[in-house]
């Protein structure tokens, strides 16, 4: 095993036990383990940033140098890693740290997945042709930010409905920690935004980049497809906020739904012939 | 009865439950083109019944996206985003044009404590600072004044009530240069074999063959490979041809196609023609050897012989005597045809006297000249994927505006920004109220901004 191979698996327990803190800081109600929780993201994601240049150096060192977003394995650690960026942004922002129990659990799973799963394979491999484009980055960077917004936003709605679950005469410790429906609304429709707008970016930058590979800007390749599907499906969330105002309960279903055509997007169309079969 | 319609028409298609009702189908039909095998896959589906496999093939379902029925939901859509935006957009270019009178006394009721600042100042230093910060910061500024109150307004972003029309627009935009791309363009497939060209293509609609007014050749195709076996490149030479002349000539490699009279040409695949080219040594008396490459029907000519070879026939095994390539020799007085075989020294231990019995396999037999096979290839064929599209760049523009369309709906919004000044005896007192068309977070951030900026200019906390 390469040295950012080990690195990776290491950061998958500094999440988890990151997914712990935040989890003790919801359930005691208390600051000092969330505190602890904060540090301990931050540090995980030093250690995975770190790690993922290391893997970009030591693919120049093995004569294929390239970006580590080219397969299955290098997109997980990427989707992680995204993830707990925009939740540590989230959390500076909103000036509370009782979403991360709903949250950093997403980057442990991607993290544990990439790397324990025998499916995954962590070695890092040259680029084949097709991905020998200056587009593989922004393509992919655009894409997994909507994915990893998407996931908040999705995280966000189980929130909402676990809430829902509050008994008004005598709400429970956890409950209370849990924040108010309203923001929680609030901050999932503003998640939602911009998963849209990354998964828009992503889409075109993705036929910008298939004009030149694949001979055609759209194919209906499965990948492609499911990410429209996906995107008629948040258009459709908008459009029902902004016109119909719904708000709230409704959203929060739509918003499972949305995050469902993700992961088929994701994961789903890998097992659909297709183009996009390197991811 | 002729307005019943209009507006039973209008409120129909106007309406956003016909636009997500037809989001969702298309979601929907979208999906059933990932599930049901497209185009080529019909083969795949030899399980259904012949009933069920008419029923598909009535509905389009092995060509989905190009179906009649997903053309009209596509067309339906258009129709209800150009009638929906044709309704709203009166409304809305009243919501970006009227600017409220500047004297309203409503967005100050209820009116927040912390929005309102007491000053001692001098109320036209007060009303002009206020009104420079104003005119700097925003547009439409407007003022009324009374011997008591003063009123100013300004506002900004009234630009964004356009950002979900221009969204729309693109939407359009897109659409127009899909139906542009296919009315007008066309998609198609050329393989050609190393050294040989072609000056027509499959189409992939309809299974046309389209000619064209040049020639494209493909002079080599090669791979090359990682040390761990996966390929890293993929490169066809071509020379297109015109007129006798080569017009362009370059490589075409995957991410990195050639256009060629609007036409783009990919590399898309390859394959190989089994025994295809063939290396063969020829030697005149003791001279150096003059190796040639060749595949079938190349022509060489040896000028000081006045003689012409022509690879007739390549064989991986002729007759169960192993490789052998058939060669016809002329000269303006000899004209001969015999086999080249690359095990001729075991043939003639096995065979002995096989000259003898069989002229036609002497490689010596076109004198001065002595011909070697020394190995035979597989040969390449390049499979090069074009398309003419000439809506690409409508469709690009429409990619460009939805991205504005983007930022200007979610991140711009319409603030309006009143301010009162009173004359209260020994003091100024000043009120900051605003609307927002959305974002009240800003908004509220924004009024603070406001305060804090007439607190330092006018120097009073």
């Amino acid at each position: 095993m390469i040295i950012n191979t080990v690195i990776l698996s290491w950061v998958t327990f500094i999440y988890f036990l990151s997914a712990i803190f935040y989890t003790l800081k919801m359930v005691t109600g208390r600051n000092f383990p969330g505190i602890i929780a904060t540090y301990i993201s931050l540090f995980g994601l030093i250690v995975q940033t770190i790690a993922l240049i290391l893997r970009w150096i030591e693919s120049y060192r093995l004569g294929i140098g390239h970006a580590p977003l080219s397969n299955l394995y290098e997109s997980l650690i990427f989707f992680a890693w995204v993830i707990v960026l925009l939740y540590l942004i989230i959390e500076w922002r909103i000036k509370s740290r009782n979403l991360g129990a709903f949250i950093i659990p997403f980057a442990f799973i991607s993290m544990a997945y990439a790397s324990f799963s025998p499916d995954v394979k962590s070695r890092i491999q040259p680029l084949i042709p097709a991905l020998q484009s200056n587009w593989l980055i922004s393509h992919v960077i655009t894409s997994f930010l909507g994915y990893a917004a998407f996931t908040i936003a999705f995280g966000l709605a189980l929130m909402y409905f676990l809430k829902g679950r509050e008994k008004s005469t005598s709400p429970g410790f956890f409950f209370k920690m849990l924040p108010g429906k309203d923001i929680l609304d609030e901050l999932s429709y503003q998640s939602i935004v911009m998963g849209f707008i990354f998964l828009t970016l992503g889409i075109i930058t993705g036929s910008v980049w298939a004009y030149s590979a694949w001979g055609s800007y759209w194919s209906w390749d499965p990948k492609e497809t499911w990410s429209l599907i996906t995107w008629l499906i948040y258009a459709t969330i908008l459009h029902s906020r902004f016109v119909r105002g719904w708000r709230g309960r409704r959203m929060a279903i739509m918003s499972i739904i949305g995050f469902a055509s993700v992961l088929f997007t994701y994961f789903g169309v890998n097992y659909l012939p297709g183009l996009h079969s390197y991811f | 009865m002729l307005s019943k319609i209009k507006t039973f028409f209008i409120s129909f298609f106007s309406s956003l439950k016909l636009t997500i009702v037809l989001l969702l189908i298309i979601a929907i039909a979208s999906i059933l083109g990932t599930v049901i095998p497209q185009g080529t896959g019909i083969g795949s589906l030899g399980k259904l019944s012949p009933g069920a496999l008419k029923t598909f093939k009535f509905f389009q379902l092995f060509d989905v996206y190009h179906s009649i029925w997903f053309l009209m939901l596509m067309a339906l859509l258009s129709l209800n985003l150009i009638v929906c935006s044709l309704k709203n957009a009166p409304a809305a270019w009243k919501r970006f044009s009227i600017i409220p009178s500047p004297d309203r006394s409503r967005p100050f009721e209820n009116l927040p404590s912390d929005r309102i600042l007491t000053i001692k100042r001098g109320k036209d230093q007060v009303i002009s600072s206020i009104e420079n910060f104003l005119l700097k910061k925003y547009k439409r500024v407007k003022k009324k004044e009374s011997d008591e109150i003063t009123f100013l307004y300004g506002e900004k972003g009234a630009f964004s009530h356009f950002g979900v029309y221009i969204i729309h627009a693109s939407i359009l935009v897109i659409i127009a240069g899909v139906i542009v791309g296919s009315l007008m363009g066309f998609e198609g497939v050329m393989n050609i074999p190393e050294g040989e060209s072609t000056n027509a293509a499959h189409l992939r609609r309809h299974s046309e063959v389209k000619k064209f007014d040049f020639t494209v050749k493909c002079n080599t195709f090669s791979i090359e490979y990682y040390s761990n076996g996966m390929p890293k490149e993929y490169r066809s030479n071509l020379s297109f041809i015109k007129n006798n002349k080569v017009a362009f000539q370059g490589p075409l490699l995957v991410n990195h196609p050639i256009t060629f009279q609007d036409i783009r040409f990919y590399q898309a695949n390859y394959g190989q023609i089994p025994g295809g080219k063939a290396h063969i040594a020829v030697t005149k008396d003791n001279e150096q050897p003059n190796i040639l490459t060749a595949v079938r029907e190349d022509s060489f000519h040896f000028k000081e012989e006045n003689a012409t070879i022509t690879i007739k026939k390549i064989e991986k095994d002729f007759m169960n005597m192993g490789p052998a390539v058939l060669i016809a020799a002329q000269t303006p007085d000899v004209k001969v045809n015999f086999w080249v075989f690359k095990n001729i020294k075991r043939l003639q231990s096995v065979i002995p006297g096989l000259f003898e019995k069989f002229p036609k396999f002497n490689p010596g037999r076109f004198k001065p000249f002595n011909f070697t096979l020394n190995e035979i290839e597989d040969m390449y064929y390049t499979g090069i994927q074009l398309s003419h599209d000439p809506g690409v760049p409508i469709v690009a523009a429409g990619s460009f505006i939805i991205i504005f369309g983007i930022f200007i709906t979610f991140f711009s919004s319409h603030r309006k920004i009143w301010i009162r000044v009173q004359d209260m005896e020994d003091k100024i007192k000043i009120s900051v109220a605003g609307t927002s068309s959305k974002d009240p977070v800003a908004l509220q951030r924004e009024i603070g901004y406001i305060l804090k900026n007439i607190k330092n200019e006018l120097g009073e906390a």
